[in-house]
Parts: structure tokens; sequence; C-alpha cells
């Protein structure tokens, strides 16, 4: 370790205390990746503030020494964004767990960013109500994360994703700054500047307390499992169910090797695994009309060809299946050792023709795709599965996810859905934006952060964008 | 076990891990975290980091080897038999503290422990252990920790007026009739079982292998003593000392074999039953490899032999009943349904739910002498989780956890009892 980098942890122990910060290179190495450990890079050192106060003397410290940061929490992002590379310190905010308030009457919660989503859940099941963004890791990540990635989650199809959801926010900027975003009760002045804030990931600063809509438990939810024997089919019957303008609250895909994959790990839901690929269609709402969504989702699915339609019979039952869909991509271990789950959406009306597309393309590289996403949304998650010590496979992997960005881009979709940008999209920014939107983008984050120094390097690719400034005469 | 790290392949990183972590809700550090040690694993099976890394002895050391990550695992990674590989390579050039030392030598050999055991049955009869650690906090001198911890072994008082056996453990064993004396209608034994004893478990839990044979008895199933058998091994392969774990592991092998062929070999202790089933991975490269693995596969807790044979009708126990689940039992034996099945099928017995259950209450073997204070901080929430569930009874099927559990509740001044689910049962057959 340098001298710098030792005075820097002592100042910040002065700070939070010196039981958190650590410091020593092997504990840096458990902080060098999240979610896709594809992409690593090892910190300065790590940080554990207690409270929106420390984070605010944190970075007003790293501010002055020019040091630049990045925000962690409970490290299940998949797209790299919270990689930190020395000299960058890592700011971990898993101790600011406290739900600081849940005000029923009012449908809404204050949370710090540390807070686990399925907790916050569960505390507001406690009133009768429910935080509504559920990504499949909501049994591990954090609030703050869900924020900064914007994160959806399989019943945003109906509820909207984070952005919808988030009332206020409590910002420290890179500075150590503290502003306020959003109010609880309506925005105060013009323009929406925490949803501006909400998927910036971690560019514009920290957001340590932040406060959330809850919506009431649906009096009824339904769930049906439908299998298909062709991939397609599955697609043309979710293609139909939006078309006719059923609203589900979620509408799920999975191909024949998420389910084998499912089947054989601890959260087996009794899905068919001689499927091509099965459906999980849910609707929630008043007992009529869920009835009758639910009858006319099971009728178009019998058109489009779906074999056995079976319902959860009960709470426990849907429980298993949700926790199946749910932790599929973590079970893609039994599979290969390493993965890369890519993350882009198309029009839903496509979504036959890409996933056909997106199978010839792993046919095409002899990669195996496994297909796991929130249908209902277009939102796409085929994952590569593949070795990272055979370089050429490596390679494959690489031209085989820009082929499938660029398919799900010529369809007329985008690069993400819910996972962000980080890292590992950077390269493919250049598919939807030009210099000029990418610019705009820079300078909106130089509003919030001139420094630069929160999450640098993220989102926006390195020289890409055309610098920001008055209009220059063509 | 150099296999044992091939286990890790399968990580994919994913992060599920973490909420089921009971030392990563504890210090909410990613080191600290199963996927967080994955990382360290694989850097010192890599050789990034020397296995005499301060940071990575740190972290590993301060796992509680619950296995609770391996239950949540989508992708079905073996965290346990890598975590006791690493830990055998940390202590082949980081030895063990001498207490820790001493402790496995004499928990070796049934000789020297004989007189460890009988001094402290008898200081624990004497009653001045639990006076002096009755509601000293959880803060108090690790002394009177201990104090607490022998004094959560003494036998119940419940049911006065028929004398509880005393268990002398080992030194009267044949001594037991079949079915126990007092066992209501016991049928004539159609099979049989041998039981296997252990260390603590004999030393200070007579009373549960005296209830385990009643209760078995009533079941008709005779429990056949055998002799020369030996600690299963367990503390030793968690303590990073797999040679003595393997030698322990033959022994047993061979004591079984001799005295009690073929027989199902039935145990109370979770932690016993995760270490015997799993002799055959143990001396996958030994000799008696076959005879270990026909062994593991003998090897039933005692709830699964009780409750495979269909339950003989209980007698009344009005007691309200929180099972608390040991790891080594829900997790690392995925025997979760059978002790609750058992508490269930006692009439009166009310059995409430008790919120993190499957969580480890931070015994861990030696662990809660060797890092008391994280120790603490895991069995922090299993006291408030009992306090709110409003039982008069905790029942769990484990020295350890019967010890941690209840030196916690002697320490916090709670009035809750700890109990193996099989007392429970023997005394309901006893009403």
């Amino acid at each position: 370790m340098t001298h710098t980098s030792i005075a820097l942890a002592e100042e910040l122990a002065g700070i939070v205390g010196e039981r958190f910060v650590r410091t020593r290179p092997t504990e840096l190495l458990t902080f060098a990746a999240d979610g896709l450990p594809t992409h690593r890079a090892v910190p300065a050192c790590v940080v554990f503030p207690g409270s929106a106060s420390e984070v605010s003397a944190v970075l007003a410290r790293l501010h002055a020494r020019g040091t630049p940061f990045v925000a962690r929490g409970a490290g299940t992002g998949l797209s790299g964004g919270a990689l930190a590379e020395a000299p960058a310190v890592l700011v971990t905010l898993t101790r600011m767990g406290r739900i600081l308030a849940v005000d029923a009457p009012n449908r809404r919660a204050v949370v710090e960013p540390g807070v686990v989503n399925a907790t916050l859940a569960r505390e507001a099941a406690r009133v009768g109500l429910h935080y509504a963004p559920d990504p499949s890791s909501q049994s591990a990540c954090t609030i703050g994360g869900n924020v900064a990635e914007n994160a959806g989650g399989p019943h945003c199809l109906k509820y909207g994703v984070t952005t919808n959801h988030i009332l206020a926010l409590e910002v420290v900027r890179a500075d150590g700054e503290r502003v306020h975003l959003g109010s609880a009760s309506g925005e105060p002045w013009g323009p929406d500047l925490a949803g501006l804030f909400v998927g910036s990931e971690g560019t514009f600063g920290v957001a340590t307390a932040i406060t959330v809509r809850l919506v009431p438990v649906p009096p009824t939810v339904r769930t049906i499992l439908a299998d298909f024997t062709a991939l397609r089919a599955a697609g043309e019957a979710v293609s139909r169910i939006i078309a006719e303008g059923i609203v589900p609250a979620a509408l799920e895909m999975m191909d024949r090797s998420a389910i084998g994959i499912v089947e054989s790990s601890v959260y087996a839901a009794g899905y068919p695994t001689d499927a091509a690929a099965v459906l999980l269609v849910e609707c929630d709402g008043r007992e009529g009309a869920v009835a009758a969504d639910i009858a006319r989702a099971e009728a178009i699915c019998r058109e489009a060809g779906a074999g056995t339609v079976r319902a959860a019979r009960t709470a426990a039952e849907r429980e298993r299946l949700w926790q199946g869909r749910k932790k599929a991509f973590g079970a893609m271990g039994r599979i290969s050792a390493d993965l890369l789950v890519q993350d882009a959406t198309v029009p839903r009306s496509a979504l036959p023709d890409v996933l056909e597309r997106v199978a010839e393309i792993g046919r095409r590289h002899a990669l195996r795709v496994t297909n796991v996403f929130h249908a209902g949304d277009g939102n796409l998650h085929p994952n590569l599965s593949f070795d990272a010590a055979d370089p050429d496979e490596l390679a494959r992997v690489a031209v085989a996810s820009r082929e499938i960005m660029e398919v799900c881009v010529a369809a007329g979709g985008t690069i993400t859905g819910e996972h962000g940008v980080g890292v590992d999209k950077k390269k493919y920014m250049d598919l939807v934006f030009g210099p000029d939107d990418l610019a705009l983008m820079d300078a909106v984050r130089g509003a919030f952060d001139p420094s630069g120094l929160a999450n640098p390097g993220k989102v926006i690719p390195d020289g890409a964008a055309r610098p920001w400034g008055p209009w220059s005469p063509a | 076990m150099t296999a044992a790290f091939a286990g890790l392949d399968a990580c994919v990183h994913c992060g599920f891990c973490l909420p089921a972590c009971p030392t990563y809700e504890a210090t909410l550090d990613e080191s600290d975290s199963p996927r967080g040690r994955i990382v360290l694993m694989r850097a010192l099976e890599r050789g990034e980091a020397p296995a005499d890394d301060d940071a990575l002895s740190w972290h590993l050391d301060r796992c509680l080897g619950c296995r609770a990550c391996e239950s949540v695992c989508p992708s079905g990674v073996s965290y346990g038999p890598a975590i006791e590989e690493a830990r055998a390579r940390i202590v082949a050039v980081r030895p063990n503290p001498p207490a820790v030392t001493a402790g496995l030598w004499v928990l070796a050999r049934p000789a020297r422990q004989r007189l460890a055991w009988w001094a402290s049955r008898l200081a624990r009869a004497t009653g001045i252990p639990a006076a002096l650690a009755r509601g000293a906090g959880d803060k108090a001198p690790l002394l009177l920790q201990m104090f607490a911890m022998l004094a959560a072994t003494t036998p119940s008082r419940r049911r006065t007026g028929t004398p509880t056996h005393r268990s002398r453990g080992r030194e009267r064993p044949d001594r037991h009739a079949p079915g126990g004396t007092e066992a209501t209608a016991a049928p004539a034994p159609d099979t049989t079982a041998a039981l296997f004893r252990g260390c603590v478990m004999d030393g200070l839990f007579g009373h549960v292998h005296d209830a385990t044979i009643r209760a078995l008895g009533v079941n008709g199933v005779r429990a056949v003593e055998v002799r020369r058998q030996v600690c299963c091994g367990a503390l030793a392969a968690h303590g990073g000392r797999p040679d003595l774990a393997r030698t322990l592991a033959r022994e047993n092998v061979l004591a079984f074999d001799a005295a009690a062929p073929g027989v199902p070999i039935v145990t109370n202790s979770a932690g016993c039953g995760a270490a015997l089933k799993a002799y055959g991975e143990w001396l996958a490269d030994d000799p008696l490899a076959e005879r270990a693995h026909a062994f593991a596969a003998r090897v039933r807790d005692v709830s699964e032999v009780l409750v495979e044979r269909g339950l003989v009708r209980p007698g009344r126990l009005p007691l309200r009943v929180a099972y608390d689940a040991p790891c080594h039992l829900h997790h690392a034996q995925r025997v979760t349904t059978q002790p609750l099945d058992i508490l269930a099928a006692i009439p009166g017995l009310e059995l409430v739910p008790l919120e993190g259950a499957d969580r480890c209450c931070g015994s861990a073997g030696l662990y809660s002498l060797v890092e008391p204070e994280l120790s603490r901080d895991v069995l922090a929430p299993k006291l408030r989780a009992i306090a709110v569930s409003g039982a008069d009874v905790v029942a769990t099927g484990n020295p350890g956890c019967l010890m941690q559990i209840g030196a916690g509740a002697l320490l916090a001044g709670m009035e809750v009892e700890v109990r193996h689910p099989v007392e429970l049962l023997d005394l309901a057959y006893r009403q």
C-alpha cells in the first residue's frame, strides 16, 4: 500500500472508526466483483459509513483529496457498475440498513440505502402494503442499488420499475453536500429531479435516505403456468396477451435450458422439463377482473399451442413457482463455471422473431444460451454459458453478445432493460446513442457532479461524448 | 479432501447466499459472507493469498460452518468441504490456539475425557455455576459464559416424583433396559439400532441418551451399545485437523462394524450426524473407503428413525414449544421436517413459530469459545426471537445448540428451558 493510501485510510477511519475501513489486499479481493464477475477491479480501500453524515464526511474528504469513489450495496448488480479501481475508494452502504419510517396511511416508507429489497417488502406486508419492484435478486439486493440501476423485476410489468416508486431522495453529492430531490407529497418544483437521479448508476452521488411508494396488497392473485413445445409459440402467446390489452401483474418466460437448470436445484418448482418453454402468467386485483383476465390469458396460451396450463392452487405453490423463476440466474453455475447474462429489450410484437435470432446466434457460435426473462416487458435475458479459461470461447461470447444486442436494436429495442450500463454495456452505447446524446448525458452528470469523482469510467464510453457547450455554428 | 475446492466451481457470484449468512448479518462485510469467503478460498487455492495471510484466516475463521448458504444456493455450491479444506491448509502453517489444540487432544480419546466430564457433572450438580451465571448478562467474563454452558446441560427437573435417569454416560450403558423401564406399553423390539454416543453428548448429555434409548424402545427399536467407539471427529474437521478427524472416523468404522455389523447407526447429535454421514468422503482415499461409505449410509438422526417407523402415540405434554433447527441437521443433513413431526405428534404440545429457526445460534462447535464476540452477535437475534415466540421450551437436537441457547438464556435471565426434542418425546411417553 502506498503512503497516500495509508494516510487516506487513516483519515477515513477517523470518520467511521477503524473497524469500518478495510485495506488489507486479501480483503479487498472480496470487493473486486459484483454479480457479473467477468469484470474485476480492486479498490484502494473499502469504507463502511454508518450514517448519512458519515457518508457526507467521507465524500467531502475524498473530494478534498481528488480521490474517486464508487458506492456499493450488496454487490448483486449485473453490469459491473459497483466496481472501483484503485485509487478509487469503495463506499459500501450495507451498514445503513435501517427502515426509518413506514407511513401506512399515506402508503410510503423511508429507508436507508442498505435496506434489502425483500426486507422492505416484508416490513410493508406487516401493514398490508407492498413494495412492488421485485428484482430476482430481491432476497439480497439493496434499495440503494435498486435506485442506482432503476431496477425492474417480474411485477414491474403492471406496477412500473423502481423510478415509479421513488418519491423523494436525500442525496450526498460527490463534494459531500446534502441535497433533497422530490418530495413525499409530490414534486415541489418543475422537473422530476428524483426521477433524474434514479438510474444514474452511482454517477450523480449517493442516496442516503429513500422515500418509496407502497401499494396495497391486491385482494386476489392468480398464477398459471403454461407449457409450450416451441419457443416461438410461447413468444407469440406473449405478444397476443399484450396486444389484447391484458395487463398481467407479471408475465415471464423460461426456456428448456432454464427449466432443466432450476429443476435440478433446491428451487425445483415442478416445471415440466420436457417443455420447450413455459410462461408464468400472474394477474392480481379484484376477484372478477382477475378471473376474467386469467381465463383469457389461458385461452390465448392454448390457442398459441400451449400443452398443459396449470394454476397455482395455494399461496405456497405460487411462491414455489416464483422462487424457481427468481433463482434461475443463480442456478446457472450448474452448467458452467462462467456466465454472462445479457439484458436487452425489444417491442413485444418482435419477441418470437428475436428469440429465434438469438437461438441462431448461439448455435452459430457454439454457445449454450439460456433464456429466462420478463417476457411481458419484452425484456430479454439471454444467459451465455462458457469457460473463461478457454480464450476462443471467450472471444465467441463477446462476438455473440454484440450480435444479440444488434438484433435487439434492429428490432426496435435497446441495450438494457434493467441491469444498467455499468462497464459491461459501455461498448454497446454506440448502437443507440450518437455523440450529441452522449454529450447531453455527460452534461447532466456534470451538473450533479462537476468533479467527475462519482463512479468514474461507467456508463458513458470514454471519449465518445462530444464536448458539451454553447452551440457552435456547424 | 483435495477435491474440496472443486465444489466451489459452480459459484456464479450471484450473492443470493448473503442474506442466509449469520456472520454477514452481524458484520455486513462481504468478506464475512459465503460469496466473499469463496473468493478468499479461490485465492488460497490459486496461491494469490498465502495460507498464513492474516486477513484470509481472520475471515475464514469467522465462518460458523453452519452451511446455511448451501441450503439457499441455486447452483448447489458445496461450501462445507471447501471451508474444512481451507482450515486445514491454514492450520498447517498457523497452528490452532493452544486451548483448541488441547481440547481436540482431550476429545480424541475417551479415557482423556472421563475426569473432565466427571468434574463437570459434579460442578453442575452443585448448582453453583447456574447460580453464578443467571442474569450475568451477555458481556459476562468467559468463565461465567462457560459456567452458563455447563449449567445448560443440566437434566430436566420436570415431572417431580419420578426420578429421571442420572446418567453417568459411558460408565453404565448396559444398565439401560431395552425399551426403558418407565416406557408405557413398550412393545417387544422388532429391530435394533446402534447408538452413537459421541464425546460431549456422552459426557454431559447422558440424560438425552437415556431418553433416546427409551423413546426408541417405545417404538420397538432396541438400542445396541457399541464399545470402543470414539468422538465423531467433527470438531477436528472444523478445526483444521482432517488427519485427526480421519483417525477417529477409521476407529468408529471398525468399532461399529465389529459390534453391530450392518445395523443402522442412530445419533441424537446433529453435528455428529453430519460428520458420520460424511465418512465416505473423509475416507475416500483410505483402504477403509468402501466400509466408510457403507457406514455413512447407515447413519440416521434419531428423528429420522422415529418418523420412518411411525410414532407410537405419546402422552399429553401441555407445553409451548419452539423448535430451533440445528444447522448440521437442517442444512448439512437436510433433515428438516422430522423433528417437527415428532413435536407435532405430542398431544397438548403447542408448537409456536420461531422466526429464524433455520439460522445458526452461534454455537458452531468450539466457535463460541474461540470467537466469543461474533458468536454473541449471532446469538442475539435468536434470543430475541425466542422471547417473542413466548415458548416455555426451545427444542433443538444438538449439544452445541443446547448449550449455546441454554447459556444465552441463562445469562439473559430468561425463563425458557432448552431441551432435545427426544427428551420431550420421552417425557410425553412417561406421562
